[in-house]
């Protein structure tokens, strides 16, 4: 299988310890990966430096062979990321929300016409509808939605944007039980309409270890080191349990 | 109207400045190009010889201590008046209802009157008195001041007030338990804008005569000394600058940490004292505001004199004139700072378009527009123009402070997904700020409605030209006419400005939207 | 803590009234004297200071000069008692006595019985020379500068003048003449090309020349406007009461006895651009009244 993404000898400095040490990983094209932690373990850190967000102090991540911060847009628009915070915008409505994912595929005019809203709503509200936001939402001022119905659409955006690569930190926290079954189904699933299908390789941040079983691969971290790198297969209540020590 | 947003409404009014652009085009002729030149490579060079660095640095000096204690009055006073025209305040003294906004509605008239105006008033009255430059300063502002602290007090609910004064409380310890805190703050972040603004009031005017680094300025143009004249702007401009760093790094400091507190325990002593320096080295410097002024009577003049004066002037064409102006003038200063950044949104970009405006903020509008009729003939764009280029100055650090204080995590969670800059930007930032940027924008547009008076000479047009002409020929039914209208408009810029803004930032324009 | 900051604010209080006492002992009578700003600062500097020796050597008291940036001021200043002697213009003394009842003229240079204007252009605006004053409908469509708004030299008689000749202010081109400010100013200007034309203070200008601070090659004057009556010194009311009776008149004789035989003399009717000053009257000012009526700078 090819390698798409890899984190390489990653070190990132904290105020007063290291928030990543040593962090090497390959992403092979296809895997659902499953990164595991505590909260404060480095997850959210480990994200943002794979997506570009944050520079790491060490070492380098590359996307297809290509160093993060060298690449062109047109290569970054292939990795996608559903960030904890959402980080949606109040102020649009959901299907703007959607097209952001699209930002980068079209121009400065394309961006204003969207906030005009005088795009062709068509692609998004599949998205949105694949993600399981029915219609009558779309229009919707997001401030007034629920937690989540906000995190659909933060999918759905994911969804616009047609990447090969998703990061995904947290997804399942504001959702319950049926939504996340839903949701986990949705990103294992190869087409979901017509139109709308996700992305192949996926990482997904989590600490629910009870939903592993969806995942090929499974990572751990503890205090920013990585400390399990196994095949779900391989996994056993001792290396949760040390995990979450 | 579902286009009506804040961001596009933040965007578009900067095609405000291709019909500016046009008639400044039209009227433009390379007649002053040579000096206007000369002007520009002067600010390369300014003047260094010592004398007149003595001069200016006295210049300074006045500025700095008429701007200082006409604010300082100005906050107290305010602060006080804020308090009397809050009717929260009245409630718990249980007082008429009247009274706050009989208050109010008094007091937006002495803000409705450009500093500038209130001088030349002033000048009538007391002479030439150092008092003047200072009251011109410490009557709009202290009302100014008054309007934001009262509307401030009167944002705490009442109910939360009647659980402190079922405690026993007597009224006054109720105002300082539950009002102060919330007012303080304000008084602290809102305070150091005003010093700022005070520093450019007082620039302005001695510009207009009333001594200080202003005059220098005045002066050095009109004998086409520009590299005198540069001298005197940039060691303004310098310290504005300074002053500006320093009370963002205040505010900053007083936001994020609690030990600061004991800095604002001592802010009215190092104000007070900083207060006492500046009669002393006013005094040194020959300008004595401690010496009782003369009172002059003003003349009145009579009914007839105004009815003939109301006929005799085109009222309506004028009024009409200046409000085409504080239009456009708005829209591109609400416009142009942001479509900047939209358009050049990088590191680079950001950081050269933020010293340009830096430097526009220092540059007073009446030599804006005396620059400009170098190249182009007198009227409205020049004076839009000339109004604006100071104006995008201060819009373009709003934006960028408020940009700064937001975060920028939208901004890099769109980079991440290969987003262009531009767009990245524009959702990333603009969206979010956009309805507090054009709540800003809306009072802005009041000030620019009342700075119409200090270009109207030079601009030549509306009744900022006519209300200069008519003070130089002392027509005073005319100027009591002219002052009138002018105090209307703003009274009703002010009460339409505070509508928009409560708009935008209450977020009433969705309900318009669904 | 507490107890210093209560201590400097207490010294800070003294200190305060002590600069007040400081200013209220002061109550010798100082003779305040002034001028409108119509050339260049320093110039004005020069002559006040000189000026104000002169007449303090003379009549034995304090005299300062008192800068003021703007016509309109000056007259303002001199109506609130600031200034207590000062040399106005044609149209800002009638302005000032109109506003200070009581007002005295006391004298005019020998120029000023007959002063002009003079129209300048910039040569490549291709203006000919006025002889008739009809023509002066050649400047329509020009850009024209006057001096300052009150200049009775660089504004009221140049366009009354223009009126007579059916020029109006919005016959210029963009609709408005400008305004320099200053005689210096409105030669500069139209020397550089900012402005096609100006008028000002013929005196002014040929002081200019006469210091080759015109280059001729650039501007030249068109036409020359008949004479009228222009500069004067007022005197507030009541000098007598407090200097003593007899000071306006003594004060009168001071301006009236300089001559060039003096060097400072000399100096100062140098820099004024006279040979000596001649006794004035109100009744010289009322054709200058007329037209500040008609134009509308008297109300």
């Amino acid at each position: 299988m090819k390698v798409i993404h890899e984190l390489s000898n990653i070190r990132l400095r904290g105020r007063k310890t290291n928030r990543l040490t040593n962090i090497n990983l390959k992403i092979y094209s296809g895997e659902k990966i499953a990164l595991l932690g505590k909260s404060g373990s480095g997850k959210s850190s480990l994200i943002s430096i794979a997506n570009g967000a944050l520079y790491p102090d060490e070492g380098h991540v590359l996307f297809k062979g290509e160093n993060i911060h060298r690449i062109n847009q047109k290569k970054r628009q292939k990795i996608a990321t559903i960030w904890q915070e959402l980080l949606l915008i109040d102020e649009l409505s959901s299907i703007q929300n959607v097209n952001c994912g699209a930002l980068g595929k079209n121009n400065l005019i394309w961006a204003i016409r969207n906030l005009t809203g005088t795009l062709n709503p068509h692609f998004s509200s599949l998205c949105l509808l694949a993600a399981g936001l029915p219609a009558v939402y779309h229009n919707a001022n997001i401030k007034l939605l629920s937690g989540g119905q906000r995190q659909r659409i933060a999918i759905a955006r994911m969804l616009r944007q047609e990447a090969e690569l998703l990061l995904a930190d947290e997804p399942f926290s504001n959702l319950d039980p049926t939504l996340v079954k839903q949701t986990l189904n949705l990103l294992q699933s190869r087409t979901l309409n017509e139109k709308v299908s996700p992305p192949k390789t996926i990482l997904v941040s989590l600490h629910r270890p009870d939903l592993i079983k969806s995942f090929d691969r499974i990572i751990g971290l503890r205090e920013g080191k990585i400390i399990i790198n196994k095949s779900v297969n391989e996994i056993n209540e001792l290396d949760i349990n040390y995990l979450y020590s | 109207m579902k286009w009506l947003n804040p961001t596009i409404l933040s965007i578009i009014p900067a095609l405000a400045i291709i019909p500016v652009l046009i008639l400044i085009g039209q009227g433009f002729h390379d007649g002053g190009s040579y000096l206007l030149i000369r002007v520009i490579t002067s600010a390369f060079n300014p003047s260094k010889s010592i004398l007149l660095l003595k001069s200016t640095w006295d210049g300074l000096q006045i500025t700095v201590c008429i701007a200082f204690i006409g604010w300082l009055l100005s906050i107290i006073l305010g602060f006080l008046l804020g308090l009397i025209s809050s009717s929260v305040i009245w409630k718990i003294l249980n007082g008429p209802k009247i009274c706050a906004p009989l208050m109010r509605k008094i007091l937006s008239i002495p803000r409705s009157i450009h500093e500038i105006l209130w001088s030349l008033l002033l000048l009538q009255i007391m002479g030439l008195n150092g008092l003047v430059g200072i009251l011109a300063i410490l009557i709009p502002y202290s009302s100014l001041t008054a309007r934001v602290i009262s509307d401030q007090i009167d944002t705490i609910d009442i109910k939360s007030l009647r659980a402190i004064r079922q405690t026993g409380g007597n009224p006054f310890s109720i105002i300082i338990t539950a009002i102060l805190p919330k007012i303080i703050p304000l008084l602290i972040s809102y305070g150091g804008y005003r010093l700022e603004c005070s520093l450019r009031s007082a620039t302005i005017l001695g510009i207009f005569g009333f001594g200080g680094i202003g005059t220098d300025i005045q002066l050095s143009l009109q004998s086409l000394e520009f590299n005198e004249m540069w001298t005197s702007i940039w060691i303004i401009g310098i310290f504005i600058i300074l002053l500006e760093h320093i009370l963002g790094w205040y505010r900053r400091k007083f936001c994020f940490s609690p030990q600061a507190i004991r800095l604002i325990l001592f802010s009215p002593i190092i104000g007070g004292i900083i207060f006492i320096a500046c009669i002393i080295r006013l005094k040194q410097l020959d300008i004595d505001i401690l010496v009782s002024p003369n009172f002059n009577s003003i003349y009145w003049p009579s009914i007839n004199e105004i009815i003939n004066a109301i006929n005799e002037l085109p009222l309506l064409n004028l009024t009409f004139s200046t409000l085409i102006l504080t239009i456009f003038t708005s829209g591109i200063v609400i416009g142009i700072p942001a479509v900047g950044i939209l358009l050049w949104p990088t590191r680079y970009g950001q950081i050269i378009q933020s010293s340009i405006w830096s430097i526009m903020r220092i540059i007073p509008p009446p030599l804006t527009a005396l620059l400009l009729l170098l190249i182009s003939t007198p009227g409205f764009a020049v004076a839009a123009l000339a109004l604006s280029i100071q104006n995008i100055g201060i819009m373009g650090r709003f934006l960028k402070e408020k940009i700064q204080t937001n975060g920028d995590k939208k901004l890099k969670a769109f980079q991440t997904y290969g987003v262009s800059k531009n767009s990245a930007w524009l959702y990333g930032c603009l969206v979010e700020n956009s309805s507090s940027y054009l709540s800003y924008a809306a009072y802005r547009a009041d000030v620019i409605l009342r700075e119409t008076a200090i270009v109207g000479l030079v601009g030549g047009t509306g009744l900022g030209w006519q209300l200069m002409e008519s003070l130089s020929s002392f027509n005073w039914a005319e100027v009591l006419v002219l002052i009138t209208i002018y105090s209307m408009l703003t009274i009703s810029g002010e009460i339409l400005s505070k509508e928009i803004s409560n708009f935008w930032l209450l977020d009433k324009y969705k309900a318009y939207l669904q | 803590m507490k107890r210093r900051s209560v201590f400097i604010i207490l010294l800070g209080g003294l200190v305060t009234i002590l600069g007040a006492s400081n200013v209220l002992a002061r109550s010798k009578e100082i003779l305040t004297i002034g001028a409108i700003p119509d050339q260049n600062p320093e110039h004005l500097n020069r002559l006040y200071s000189l000026l104000s020796n002169k007449l303090s050597k003379e009549l034995k008291v304090e005299v300062k000069y008192i800068p003021v940036t703007n016509y309109a001021a000056t007259v303002s200043a001199f109506r609130t008692g600031d200034l207590d002697l000062v040399w106005f213009g044609g149209l800002t003394g009638v302005q000032a006595r109109l506003q200070r009842a009581g007002a005295k003229v006391l004298a005019q240079r020998d120029i000023d019985s007959k002063f002009r204007s003079v129209f300048i252009a910039n040569r490549k605006a291709n203006i000919k020379k006025i002889s008739d004053p009809a023509e002066l409908s050649q400047l329509k469509d020009k850009r024209f500068t006057f001096g300052s708004t009150n200049s009775t030299s660089g504004r009221l008689m140049p366009q009354y003048f223009l009126k007579k000749s059916k020029v109006e202010l919005v016959d210029f081109s963009g609709k408005m003449p400008g305004f320099s400010g200053s005689h210096d100013t409105t030669i500069a200007l139209v020397e550089s090309g900012a402005y096609e034309v100006g008028a000002l203070n013929k005196q002014v200008w040929e002081s200019n020349l006469k210091r080759n601070r015109v280059d001729t090659n650039k501007v030249s004057v068109i036409w020359t406007t008949p004479p009228y009556v222009d500069y004067h010194w007022l005197a507030q009311p009541g000098l007598d009461k407090r200097f003593g009776s007899g000071f306006t008149s003594k004060l009168k004789t001071t301006l009236l006895n300089l001559n060039k035989k003096s060097s400072d003399g000399a100096k100062i009717l140098g820099l004024f651009g006279a040979n000596k000053f001649i006794p004035a009257y109100e009744k010289d000012y009322k054709l200058i009244e007329e037209i500040g009526r008609e134009i509308g700078k008297i109300r």
